[in-house]
C-alpha cells in the first residue's frame, strides 16, 4: 500500500525526520469556513499540522497578525477568502487581495520565503479546493523547511 | 469451459500439471464436523490425502474473508463442513454460515473462480462414513477442475484480492450479517421481508463492492482511465464511472491531472495523502 | 392592541428560495409564519445550482445565510414533508389541514451527524444531484439541508435495523407515523416554484437513450465542486472530457409539438451560464449552443452573453436542432440542423438539454384545494395590476408558479406577495409572535475569567478519531479553566440543561464548546448561556468535528493534538471575550417614496393599508408617470385608466401625503432616521426611502431621420397616435433595438418586444391589409408574452432579421419613407416603403436618479440605474440599510414586474417599519477615539458607508472618524486597514485573534512560553 504513496519531500525529509510544519490559517466566516466545514463533511482527509482562526471578512485579516504568526514560529500561513464577486461584505475581499500582496513583499525583506504565505479564494461549496489548497500548501511549506523564526532557512 | 476437459489424464501438453495434486483445505466445526471425521478414521474410511483439516468451533467462524484469503495463497479447492441445519451446538451459527457461503459463492463467481471450488456441508457426529465420501468426490471434482489460475494469472490474482477486499466491506458484512435475522424473524418495522428482493439487493451490492474493490486493485498499480479500467474488468464504461464517483466521494481514489480529455485515477493508500 | 378577527400568521407553500424570502420578510415584520415543504428540508432548486448568472456567484455561498436564518427565526415554522389536503375558511381566517409525511427519524433527536447514513448498506440514485451520484436509504437531501434532519427512504429501506444501532442519539424511530395538523392562518403564500420538462417527450433528441446526452440540471450538478464530478465535466458514458459540448436551446419550450408554447425565459441565460463556467473548468472545451433567439433580456444580461462570445470565445448558432444521432461506436452524438437554409451535421462529446420549466405536478390538486385558478399551461393566473396575487383572496403566489422566472424576479415577487399577504392581516401584527424572555444578565465586570469547557463525542463522529477524554482532560489545565466535561452530543437538549446548571454550580463567566461548527451551532448555545444568565457574547466555539475529526480520520494521535490546540485557541480567545450590548436605534415609522409613477403608487398605498404614514413625492403636476404613455397593454387593459384610479385612490388616503411638482433636494440620515428637505421647502423625518423614481424612453434624435421626419416615430409615440386614430397608414415598419444592445448602451431594454408586438396587432386590428414590417436582431418576447409574439404573426406580420452590425437604411423619398434592411436569413437586400417608422427605442434612467445616488450612498450602474445590494438575491436592497428601490430607476422591465417590485420594496420597508427600534448588530466596529487622528484611511474600506470623519466635540482643531452602529455589519475591512490602531471590532478585537495566534504556535520556539 505504502508504495504507492507520494513520499513528499524525498531525500530532503532526511535530514528534518522530525519537522511538523505548522500552519495558521484565515478563513472568513462566511465561504471559506464553510468550504472547510463542507470538507469535513465530505470526510475530505488532509493533513493536520494546520490551525483555522475564523474572522468574519478576509479583509480583517490584519498585516500584523500575518506578521505575528510568522514571529511566534508559524511556518506557513494561508488567508483564505469568498471568490472576489461573492464577498459576503460586497467588496471587502478586494482589498484583502492588496494586502496580501505588499505583505509578501514585506515578508521577503525579512529573509521570508514569501511561498510560506498564500491567498486562496475558496467558496462555501469547495470542499475539495479547501483540502486542495491545504495539502498543496502544506507540501510547499513541507519544502520550504521549518521557518527561520524556529532555525530553518 | 475449457478446464472442464482438462483432467490429469490428457493433460500432456501442460508440463507443471503431470505433477499437480490438488490443494484443499478443509474447515471443520468442533462439535459435528470434526467430531464425523474423526469417527471416520476411526471407522477407518478412507479418502485421497489432498485435504488438510483446520479445525474452528463453529462453521460460522469460516468468514469470507478467511476462504478468499485461502483462495489468494493458491488453495484449489476449500470444504466448509458444519451441523447439520437446527443442530448447531451455537442454536444459529451455521444458518450464518449458509449466508455467508452464497456470499462468498457470489463473490467467487465474480472473480472468475468455478462455484465448484468451494463446497458448504453438512456432517454430524456420527456421518463418519458421509465425511469419507464427502471428500472423496469433492477432491474428484477439484482434479476435474484443474489447478487453479490464481497464482499464475496476474488478473485473476487482483479480482480474488478484490473479492477478499469486497468481502470485509461493512455494507457487505452488514447486508449479509443481517440476513438471516431479516428473513426469519421480520425487519424493523416488524414486516416480513419478501427473499426473493432481499437477494437482488445483496446481489446488486456484491457485485458493486467487488467492481469498486478491484478497480482500487488495479488502479493501485498504476493510474488507469474509466475506460482502460472498463475493458481490463469487461464491465461497462459509465458503471465505472458511477463507482469512481462514489469512491472519490469517499476519499479511496483521486483524479490525475487530466493529460489531454482523458482523466486517470489513482488509488489512495489508506492514511491519506501524505 | 385593537381587536382583530384576523390570524397574524401566514402559510408559505414551498420552501425554495421564494418561500425563504417571503418567510423572512414576514416574520421579521411581526408575523408568524408556516413554511410547509414537500421535501424533508427546504432550499429547493436553487439549492442545486452550481453557479448563478450574470455574476458568477456561487449559489449554495448566497443562499446559506437565507437558510440558516429560516431555519432559526424563532416566529417560522418549518412544517417539511408535507402536503397540504385542505383549505376552509377565508381570507384573514383559514384553516389548513397539512399532512406531514413520517420521516422516521425524531427531528428532536437528530443532530444531524450523518453517522446513520455512513453505515446505511443500501445505495439509491440521488435525486438531489439528479441521480449523477449514489445516496443512503437514510439521508439528507444536500450537506447543507435545512432542517438538518435525516430520515428514512421507506420505499428503498431494507430494515436492517443497522440506523438504529449507530444512532448515539437514539433517534431513530422505525415506526413513526403520518400525523395531520390543522393550522390557522390568515394570508397563504403559493411558492411551490416548477418542474423540469420531462426531455424524453422530444424523442428525437435521445434524451434516456444515449448516454451522452444530458439536461441542464444534470449538467449543472455535473459542473458543481459539489456534484459527481467535483467540478471536471466528464461524459457519463466513459469519463472522458468532451471536447465539443452542443447546448441545445427550447427543449420542451416555444414548441406546440409538446403542448408548450410558451418561452421558458430563463434557459438561454443559463445555457451561456453553462457553457462559460464548463469553459472555465477546462480551457479546451468548445461550447456551442444552437438557439432560436437569445433572450438575454435582464439586468447586464447582454453584457454577459456579449462575454460568452468575445472572452470566452462561445459560439453561438441560431438554428433549430432537428435530430441528434449517436454514435455506437465512440458514443459521440451528431446534431443535424439546418443553418441558412443549409442542412448541417456536426459531432459532439456532450449534449446538453436546456429544459423549459412548466407547472409543478401537484398545481392543479393545490388549486382545486384552495379555490384558485389555473391558466391555459397550468401556472397561477395573475393579472399585470396585481401580479401577486391569485384570483383567491388572501391567497397569494411568487416565483415560477406565476410564470417561469429567473431568481432575482422570484426573489422580488416573493417580498411583494409578502407585502401583500401582510396587508391583508395588518390589524392582527404582533399578535402571533413570540418574544423570548430571558434572565436578567449577570455582571460579570471585574470577575477573573471562569472558563467552562464542554467537549463533545458527537457520538462517534468526534470520539470515534479523537481522544475526547484526553481532550476534556487537557482543557482542565488550561489557565482559567474552572471547568470542563465530555458530553455524547453537547447540542442535545439535556446538556442544554446540564451547561446551565454547570454555569450556576462553578459560577463560570465563559463558555467553550468544542464539537462543530459555529455557523450552524453557535446560535444554539449563546441562547443557552443566555438563558443562564451569561450574556450571549462570552461563548466561544472549538471547531473539533468538521474541521479536525472528519478530515484526518485516519490519523487519531495528530488529531488528539490538534482537537487539543483547538481547545487552547478557543479558551484562549474567551478569556478575553467581554460582553457585548445589541444596540438599539429608534426607528421613525414613516416613509418616503420618491416618485409618483404606477410603482411609486401602488408602494406608497400599500404601506398605508399597513398602516404607515407615507410621504409621496413627485416631480411632475399629476401622478402617474409613465402608466400614462403606455395607451395600450398586451393584456387589454386600458393604462390610463388604472393611472387615474390609482392617482385617485392615492390623493385620498389619509395616510399619504402627496408632494407633487418638487424634487428631492437633500437626504441626510440613516436606517430609522432619516431627514429629507424637498425643492418645495418641506421638510420631512421618516424611517425609510423607497427609490422609485422610474425611468424614460431613449429620444433616437439623428438616428433613422428621427426627428426630421414627422413621421418616424418613437414606440411610445407612435401608440398614443395611434391611440388616438392618427395613425393611418397602409404600411408599417418597425424596427427594433433602437439605442439598446450596442456601444454605451450595451444592455437589452426588455419591454420593446413585446410593445412592438402590442402596436403591430393593434395596427393589423385597425387595419387587417395594413403591410407591417418588425426588423429586429432577436425577438425576446419571454414567458406568456411569446403568445403576443405568436399573434403578430398570424395576423400577418413579417419578421425580417438582419445582423447586429448591419443595421437597416431609411430614406425620405418624397414623403414616403424607404426601408432597406439585409434580411440575415437569406443576405438579401429587401427593401420597404412605408407610411410610418417605429423605432422601439430603449429605456433610459432619469438623471435625477444620479442626483440622489450620493444623497443615499447608494451606487449605480455605468448605464445609470440603480445597482441593488445583490443582483440575484437582493433585488430591491441596497447595502445601505432602509433604503429600497423598484421599477425602471432599477433597470428596464414590464408594468407588472415594477409593480411586484415596489410590493417587495415594501415588504422589505416593512422589516423596518414595523419595530419601534432596531437592534444593531453586537459584532461592531468600535473606535478608541484618543488613538484616532482622523486619517480617513478606514472610510472607503466600508461598503456600508457606516464611516464619517467628523470634527472631534471636545476639540475642534481635531477630526475624529465616527462610526455608526445603526450601518455597520462587522466586517472588520476597517479595523484591517486603521493604521493607528484606534479602530477595533467587538467579538474580534485585535488582542482576541492574537491570543489565538499565539495560542495556536504555542510551544514551536523552545519552551520559553511555559503555560502559567
Amino acid at each position: 500500500m505504502s508504495s504507492a504513496t507520494p513520499n513528499a519531500g524525498g531525500e530532503h525529509k532526511l535530514e528534518q525526520e522530525d519537522f511538523e510544519p505548522r500552519i495558521l490559517v484565515f478563513c472568513c466566516n462566511w465561504c471559506s469556513y464553510a468550504g472547510a466545514d463542507l470538507a469535513g463533511v465530505s470526510r475530505l482527509q488532509m493533513p493536520p499540522h494546520f490551525r483555522v482562526i475564523r474572522v468574519m471578512c478576509s479583509a480583517r485579516v490584519d498585516p500584523e497578525f500575518v506578521l505575528r504568526a510568522f514571529q511566534k514560529g508559524a511556518d506557513g500561513v494561508l488567508v483564505a477568502g469568498c471568490h472576489p464577486a461573492d464577498c459576503h461584505y460586497i467588496g471587502g475581499n478586494y482589498r484583502t487581495r492588496r494586502r496580501i500582496a505588499l505583505l509578501r513583499i514585506l515578508l521577503q525583506q525579512f529573509g521570508f520565503d514569501p511561498g510560506r504565505l498564500k491567498l486562496e479564494w475558496i467558496s462555501a461549496g469547495e470542499g475539495e479546493r479547501f483540502q486542495k489548497t491545504i495539502v498543496e500548501f502544506t507540501d510547499v511549506v513541507n519544502e520550504l523547511g521549518p521557518s527561520p523564526v524556529r532555525g530553518g532557512d | 469451459m475449457a478446464q472442464k476437459h482438462h483432467t490429469a489424464h490428457h493433460g500432456k501438453k501442460h508440463e507443471p500439471d503431470k505433477e499437480w495434486e490438488p490443494k484443499i483445505v478443509g474447515f471443520l466445526c468442533n462439535w459435528c464436523s470434526y467430531a464425523g471425521a474423526d469417527l471416520c478414521g476411526v471407522s477407518r474410511f478412507q479418502y485421497p490425502t489432498n485435504i488438510r483439516l483446520v479445525r474452528v468451533m463453529c462453521s460460522t467462524r469460516v468468514s469470507p474473508h478467511l476462504v478468499l484469503d485461502v483462495f489468494e495463497a493458491g488453495a484449489d479447492g476449500i470444504l466448509i463442513g458444519g451441523c447439520h441445519l437446527n443442530d448447531c451446538h451455537y442454536m444459529t451459527g451455521n444458518f450464518h454460515t449458509e449466508k455467508r457461503v452464497e456470499l462468498m459463492k457470489r463473490l467467487l463467481k465474480e472473480a472468475g473462480i468455478d462455484e465448484g471450488r468451494l463446497r458448504l456441508e453438512w456432517v454430524s457426529a456420527s456421518e463418519g462414513e458421509k465425511f469419507s465420501k464427502v471428500v472423496t468426490e469433492f477432491t474428484e471434482g477439484i482434479q476435474k477442475l484443474g489447478p487453479s489460475k490464481v497464482r499464475s494469472d496476474d488478473m485473476m490474482k487482483a479480482k480474488v484480492s478484490a473479492a477478499d477486499d469486497a468481502s470485509q466491506t461493512f455494507r457487505l458484512k452488514a447486508l449479509v450479517g443481517k440476513e438471516f435475522n431479516l428473513l426469519s424473524k421480520g425487519n424493523a418495522y416488524g414486516e416480513e421481508v419478501d427473499a426473493e428482493k432481499l437477494t437482488g439487493v445483496i446481489d446488486v451490492a456484491t457485485q458493486d463492492e467487488f467492481e469498486r474493490a478491484l478497480i482500487l486493485e488495479l488502479a493501485r498499480i498504476r493510474p488507469m482511465s474509466v475506460k482502460q479500467l472498463g475493458m481490463v474488468m469487461d464491465v461497462p464504461t459509465d458503471k465505472i464511472l458511477r463507482h469512481i464517483v462514489l469512491l472519490r466521494q469517499n476519499s479511496k481514489i483521486a483524479m490525475e491531472h487530466p493529460e489531454g480529455f482523458t482523466p486517470v485515477y489513482k488509488t489512495i493508500a489508506i492514511g491519506g495523502e501524505q | 392592541m385593537a381587536a382583530t378577527d384576523k390570524v397574524g400568521a401566514v402559510m408559505v407553500v414551498g420552501g425554495g428560495i421564494s418561500g425563504l424570502q417571503s418567510a423572512l420578510d414576514l416574520a421579521d415584520s411581526g408575523f408568524k409564519v408556516y413554511l410547509v415543504e414537500k421535501q424533508p428540508s427546504i432550499g429547493g432548486t436553487m439549492a442545486q445550482l452550481d453557479k448563478t448568472f450574470p455574476t458568477n456567484d456561487c449559489a449554495m455561498c448566497i443562499m446559506a445565510p437565507k437558510l440558516v436564518s429560516t431555519g432559526r427565526h424563532h416566529n417560522i415554522s418549518l412544517v417539511t414533508n408535507a402536503d397540504i389536503m385542505s383549505v376552509d375558511g377565508q381570507a384573514g381566517d383559514f384553516t389548513v389541514t397539512v399532512k406531514q409525511r413520517a420521516l422516521r427519524v425524531d427531528p428532536a433527536k437528530c443532530t444531524g451527524c450523518g453517522s446513520c447514513a455512513q453505515t446505511c448498506p443500501i445505495e439509491t440514485s440521488d435525486e438531489y444531484n439528479e441521480n449523477t451520484k449514489v445516496r443512503k436509504a437514510i439521508y439528507v437531501r444536500y450537506p447543507q439541508a435545512v432542517p438538518l434532519v435525516y430520515s428514512i427512504d421507506k420505499d428503498k429501506c431494507i430494515g436492517c435495523g443497522i440506523c438504529a444501532e449507530e444512532c448515539k442519539a437514539k433517534a431513530v424511530v422505525y415506526d413513526q407515523e403520518e400525523s395531520t395538523s390543522e393550522i390557522k392562518v390568515g394570508s397563504i403564500i403559493l411558492s411551490p416554484g416548477f418542474d423540469e420538462f420531462d426531455a424524453r417527450m422530444k424523442g428525437e433528441y435521445g434524451y434516456g437513450v444515449y448516454k451522452n446526452v444530458v439536461t441542464s440540471i444534470e449538467f449543472e450538478r455535473m459542473l458543481s465542486a459539489t456534484g459527481p464530478y467535483f467540478g471536471t465535466v466528464l461524459r457519463p458514458s466513459d469519463g472522458d472530457i468532451p471536447e465539443k459540448i452542443a447546448f441545445i436551446q427550447c427543449v420542451g419550450s416555444r414548441d406546440e409539438q409538446v403542448g408548450n408554447e410558451y418561452c421558458s425565459g430563463v434557459c438561454c441565460m443559463y445555457s451561456i451560464k453553462e457553457a462559460i463556467i464548463a469553459k472555465e473548468h477546462g480551457g479546451d472545451i468548445k461550447p456551442k449552443v444552437f438557439f432560436m433567439d437569445m433572450r438575454a433580456f435582464g439586468k447586464e444580461f447582454d453584457e454577459y452573453y456579449n462575454r460568452a462570445q468575445n472572452e470566452y470565445g462561445i459560439e453561438f448558432v441560431r438554428s433549430r436542432v432537428a435530430s441528434v444521432f449517436e454514435d455506437p461506436e465512440t458514443k459521440n452524438l451528431v446534431v443535424k440542423y439546418v443553418e441558412k437554409g443549409e442542412p448541417k451535421e456536426e459531432e459532439f462529446g456532450l449534449v446538453v438539454l436546456a429544459v423549459g420549466l412548466k407547472p409543478p405536478q401537484d398545481a392543479e390538486a393545490l388549486s382545486k384545494v384552495m379555490g384558485f385558478d389555473l391558466n391555459t399551461d397550468g401556472f397561477c393566473r395573475t393579472t399585470v395590476f396585481d401580479p401577486v396575487s391569485s384570483s383567491k383572496q388572501g391567497v397569494f403566489v411568487s416565483g415560477a408558479f406565476s410564470s417561469p422566472k429567473d431568481i432575482p424576479m422570484t426573489v422580488a415577487e416573493a417580498s411583494g406577495a409578502a407585502a401583500k399577504a401582510a396587508t391583508e392581516i395588518a390589524s392582527a401584527r404582533d399578535s402571533l409572535v413570540t418574544m423570548k424572555e430571558y434572565p436578567e444578565e449577570l455582571d460579570i465586570t471585574g470577575q477573573e475569567p471562569r472558563i467552562g469547557v464542554f467537549v463533545c463525542h458527537c457520538g462517534i463522529n468526534i470520539g470515534g478519531v479523537v481522544n475526547v477524554p484526553s481532550v476534556a482532560e487537557y482543557a482542565r489545565t488550561l489557565p482559567n479553566v474552572a471547568y470542563a466535561e465530555e458530553n455524547l452530543y453537547t447540542c442535545s437538549q439535556d446538556t442544554q440543561e446540564k451547561i446551565k446548571e454547570m454555569i450556576k454550580e462553578h459560577e463560570l463567566n465563559r463558555v467553550v464548546v468544542a464539537s462543530c461548527t459555529p455557523r450552524t451551532h453557535e446560535p444554539l448555545f449563546q441562547n443557552t448561556i443566555k438563558e443562564a444568565g451569561l450574556n450571549s457574547y462570552l461563548f466561544e466555539m472549538a471547531n473539533i468535528r468538521d474541521q479536525c475529526s472528519w478530515i484526518h480520520m485516519h490519523e487519531a494521535p495528530a488529531a488528539t493534538k490538534k482537537a487539543k490546540d483547538l481547545v487552547r485557541m478557543a479558551v484562549a480567545k474567551a478569556r478575553l471575550l467581554e460582553p457585548l450590548e445589541n444596540l438599539t436605534i429608534d426607528v421613525n415609522q414613516q416613509a418616503l417614496v420618491i416618485g409618483g409613477g404606477a410603482t411609486g403608487m401602488i408602494a406608497a398605498l400599500e404601506m398605508a393599508k399597513q398602516g404607515v404614514k407615507v410621504h409621496l413625492v413627485e416631480k411632475e403636476k399629476e401622478l402617474g408617470g409613465n402608466l400614462r404613455k403606455l395607451h395600450y397593454l398586451p393584456s387589454g387593459e386600458d393604462p390610463t385608466e388604472h393611472a387615474d384610479a390609482l392617482a385617485k385612490e392615492v390623493m385620498s388616503n389619509d395616510n399619504i401625503t402627496v408632494h407633487t411638482g418638487t424634487g428631492v433636494k437633500n437626504i441626510d440620515g440613516y436606517v430609522g432616521n432619516f431627514k429629507t428637505a424637498l425643492d418645495s421647502g418641506e421638510e420631512i423625518e421618516h424611517g425609510v426611502v423607497i427609490l422609485a423614481v422610474g425611468g424614460q424612453e431613449y429620444k433616437p434624435e439623428g438616428e433613422y431621420l428621427y426627428g426630421e421626419n414627422p413621421n418616424v416615430l418613437t414606440l411610445l409615440e407612435f401608440k398614443e397616435k395611434l391611440k388616438k386614430d392618427e395613425a393611418k397608414g397602409d404600411s408599417y415598419v418597425f424596427i427594433q433595438c433602437v439605442g439598446s444592445r450596442e456601444e454605451g448602451h450595451p444592455n437589452c431594454s426588455r419591454v420593446c418586444c413585446t410593445g412592438t408586438m402590442t402596436a403591430a396587432i393593434k395596427v393589423k386590428e385597425k387595419n387587417p391589409e395594413a403591410k407591417v414590417y418588425v426588423l429586429y436582431r432577436d425577438i425576446r418576447t419571454y414567458g406568456f408574452r411569446e403568445a403576443y409574439y405568436k399573434d403578430a404573426a398570424e395576423k400577418g406580420v413579417t419578421f425580417i432579421r438582419f445582423e447586429d452590425d448591419v443595421k437597416p437604411k431609411v430614406e425620405d423619398k418624397g414623403g414616403k419613407l424607404q426601408v432597406t434592411v439585409t434580411d440575415e436569413d437569406t443576405d438579401k437586400e429587401v427593401v420597404l416603403t412605408s407610411d410610418y417608422l417605429v423605432l422601439a427605442s430603449g429605456t433610459r434612467p432619469y438623471p435625477e436618479s444620479e442626483a440622489l445616488a450620493p444623497m443615499l450612498k447608494v451606487p449605480m450602474t455605468k448605464e445609470g440605474f440603480f445597482l441593488e445590494a445583490h443582483m440575484k438575491l437582493r433585488p430591491v436592497d441596497f447595502a445601505t440599510e432602509g433604503v429600497y428601490l423598484a421599477g425602471l430607476s432599477h433597470g428596464p422591465k414590464f408594468l407588472d414586474e415594477s409593480i411586484g417590485q415596489g410590493l417587495a420594496a415594501v415588504a422589505r420597508a416593512m422589516t423596518v417599519l414595523s419595530k419601534k427600534t432596531l437592534e444593531a448588530e453586537g459584532i461592531v466596529a468600535s473606535l478608541d477615539e484618543t488613538l484616532c487622528d482622523g486619517c480617513g484611511i478606514c472610510v472607503p474600506t466600508c461598503e456600508y458607508k457606516a464611516l464619517e470623519i467628523i470634527v472631534d466635540k471636545k476639540d475642534e482643531t481635531k477630526k475624529l472618524v465616527d462610526v455608526n452602529v445603526g450601518l455597520c455589519k462587522g466586517c472588520g475591512a476597517c479595523v484591517g486597514a486603521c493604521p493607528s490602531g484606534a479602530l477595533t471590532q467587538k467579538g474580534f478585537k485585535d488582542e482576541q485573534i492574537v491570543a489565538m495566534i499565539d495560542a495556536a504556535l504555542e510551544g514551536l520556539l523552545g519552551k520559553q512560553e511555559v503555560k502559567q
